[in-house]
């Protein structure tokens, strides 16, 4: 016990070198927008579905394995690194549509337990498949030259792929907010997310809307993955992790919330940075503490409304 | 109780009784395993089936339960009566904590606030290392005396899990239960009527965990040892399933959806490696074609 808290002692000493800091930042910040990219689109389709999409790790995890297999197939520099994060969106817009109008859509008015099953049987039937198409080899991807090796940046040495991530996850952002509220879409989307009924009763097709939401949703994961490649581990049981990530990301931002899913990111990201540097075996508990403390104080989370 | 019912009641206690003696240790074992889910989904349905709670981290519980029995006889070996005594208690207390915040809750908050703690349980089942054995878990629980033979504890879990069973009939056919059914079909109305909700379904929630760590307690204590996976996240949608096979508003729907899920479970994935697409496959097309479960219809409603 005493030796733990020694331990623990040297390891917040750490937090008065400048170098650490800065450092353990950089890597919170990257890591939020990775989690980020995830959970944009979890936070989207159950704004305006009402749907808690377990399956979305699996997309995820799709996406990824689709980036491996396009980089594997073409060339491995900048271009096939591009088509990759290409060919993981648009497949995954294909896929999303598919399942909305296969499965999603018939349970939308069903229980919560219906569909709290029904996509968690999705989780099971992703995980399979890309066993058996791909196989159970754990795999890494190569970032293209130009984006690996590190980078010297305020006084401490970065990787540069993880600070690709960071403007990746900006322009992410900036993109989404864009699209929120600069298009007819957009517009449609927030005002689902306000009023479902109301929308449909003013003529907006919600049927298509909902499709498309679905299979903008499961772009955003299919992009994540392809984008998430050459940083993860490419293998079984990665939708299982990223799931719970993003899941612990959307409850603390607020469910249908996009600044709540940028702010949640950022904030569990950081939290996991600095947590591991104070306590590295609980960093883990921690972020499931700060979810239930959230859900007890503000179960909307931090930028959702009450229902 | 009609004549027909008692009949096929009798008939089915036969069954149970005499069946698996006949069959080798494995199916024997799978047996209890078959037992052991009926009562930890019979717990759960008290909470969705009967108080309409959709908790999804009860997993937690039955969780709570083994790792008791395992702490307790492989680190504080103590004897096996006074382990399996514990299993609800230890769990019982673990719900009041997690019931005392969640209760507040409704719907998919409930869910996700009953989640949150259960992924709590779960990574410090995985990281406290000394006491839970972390990733390799507990392993080496024994059993006394004649317990060991695999049938006797075959009639011992199906003894303890009837009795159980039958605490819960009482349970949900008492005033209790039906102001619990009351509260799931409109609960502001209830309140008006002058009965504390919350802490009826606190109550409800407690119980329920305490049944489940029961369950766990049995389990851990049929393989020998406990794993974190236990209460997993993917092992909370175990009861989900089962319930919802079964019929969630149906007493014995539970019952039976344990059965039919860890037959399958065990006749697919002995032939092949992919039994949890299969798995996917029947909980979607169950809750496409069957909503009302095995024993259920649509409309249905539990003591109607």
């Amino acid at each position: 016990m005493e030796s733990l808290l020694d331990q623990t002692w040297q390891n917040l000493t750490l937090f008065g070198n400048p170098t650490v800091v800065i450092r353990q930042t950089l890597s919170g910040i990257s890591h939020g927008m990775l989690l980020f990219l995830i959970s944009a689109g979890l936070s989207l389709i159950f704004g305006v579905t009402r749907i808690l999409n377990f399956a979305h790790g699996g997309l995820f995890m799709l996406g990824a394995y689709i980036a491996m297999s396009v980089i594997g197939l073409t060339l491995a520099g900048l271009p096939g690194f591009i088509l990759s994060l290409i060919a993981g969106a648009a497949l995954l817009l294909l896929v999303g549509g598919g399942l909305e109008v296969l499965l999603l859509r018939r349970i939308y008015r069903s229980a919560h337990e219906f569909q709290l099953l029904m996509t968690f049987g999705l989780v099971f039937v992703i995980g399979d498949l890309v066993m058996i198409i791909w196989d159970r080899e754990e795999r890494s991807v190569a970032a293209p030259e130009l984006l690996s090796g590190a980078t010297r940046l305020i006084g401490v040495t970065f990787p540069t792929y993880r600070l690709f991530l960071i403007l990746v996850g900006i322009a992410m952002a900036i993109a989404l907010w864009v699209l929120l509220h600069r298009t007819r879409f957009g517009i449609w989307i927030r005002a689902a997310t306000l009023d479902r009924e109301m929308l449909g009763a003013l003529g907006v097709n919600t049927r298509r809307l909902y499709t498309g939401v679905f299979a903008l949703g499961a772009a955003l994961a299919g992009f994540g993955g392809a984008l998430a490649a050459p940083v993860l581990a490419v293998g079984p049981g990665l939708h299982v992790e990223v799931i719970i990530d993003a899941f612990v990301v959307v409850v603390i931002g607020g469910m249908g919330s996009i600044p709540g899913a940028l702010v949640g990111s950022l904030l569990v990201g950081l939290v996991n940075a600095f947590g591991i540097l104070a306590f590295p075996s609980l960093a883990v508990v921690l972020t499931f503490a700060l979810m239930a403390v959230v859900l007890i104080v503000r179960p909307w989370g931090l930028f959702g409304r009450p229902e | 109780m009609s004549r027909t019912t008692l009949g096929l009641w009798s008939v089915a206690a036969l069954l149970f009784l005499v069946a698996p003696l006949g069959l080798g240790a494995f199916w024997q074992f799978i047996a209890i395993e078959a037992l052991v889910f009926a009562l930890y989904a019979m717990s759960f349905n008290l909470l969705l089936g009967y108080g309409g709670m959709l908790s999804f981290g009860h997993a937690a519980y039955f969780g709570l339960g083994a790792y008791g029995v395992g702490i307790l006889m492989a680190k504080l070996s103590a004897p096996f009566w006074l382990a399996l005594l514990a299993a609800p208690v230890v769990a019982a207390v673990g719900a009041a904590a997690v019931g005392y915040f969640s209760v507040r809750l409704t719907g998919i908050y409930f869910a996700m606030l009953t989640f949150a703690f259960q992924m709590l349980f779960f990574t410090v089942a995985l990281k406290a290392t000394v006491l839970t054995g972390g990733d390799d878990g507990i392993v080496g629980l024994t059993r006394p005396g004649v317990l060991v033979d695999p049938a006797v504890y075959y009639l011992f879990v199906l003894f303890i899990t009837a009795l159980a069973i039958g605490l819960l009939y009482r349970m949900v056919n008492s005033p209790f239960g039906q102001t619990l059914r009351a509260i799931r079909e409109n609960a502001r109305r209830v309140q008006h009527l002058g009965v504390h909700t919350r802490a009826h379904c606190w109550l409800t929630f407690v119980i329920a965990g305490a049944f489940a760590g029961l369950a766990g307690g049995l389990f851990a204590l049929s393989t020998g040892s406990v794993f974190p996976g236990w209460l997993d996240w993917t092992a909370s949608a175990t009861p989900i399933v089962m319930v919802v096979l079964g019929g969630l508003r149906v007493f014995t729907g539970p019952i039976a959806g344990a059965f039919v899920f860890i037959g399958l479970e065990t006749v697919i994935s002995g032939h092949t490696e992919y039994w949890p697409l299969f798995m996917g496959v029947i909980i979607i097309a169950l809750v496409l074609l069957l909503p009302g479960g095995i024993l259920g219809t649509r409309s249905g409603r539990v003591g109607h």
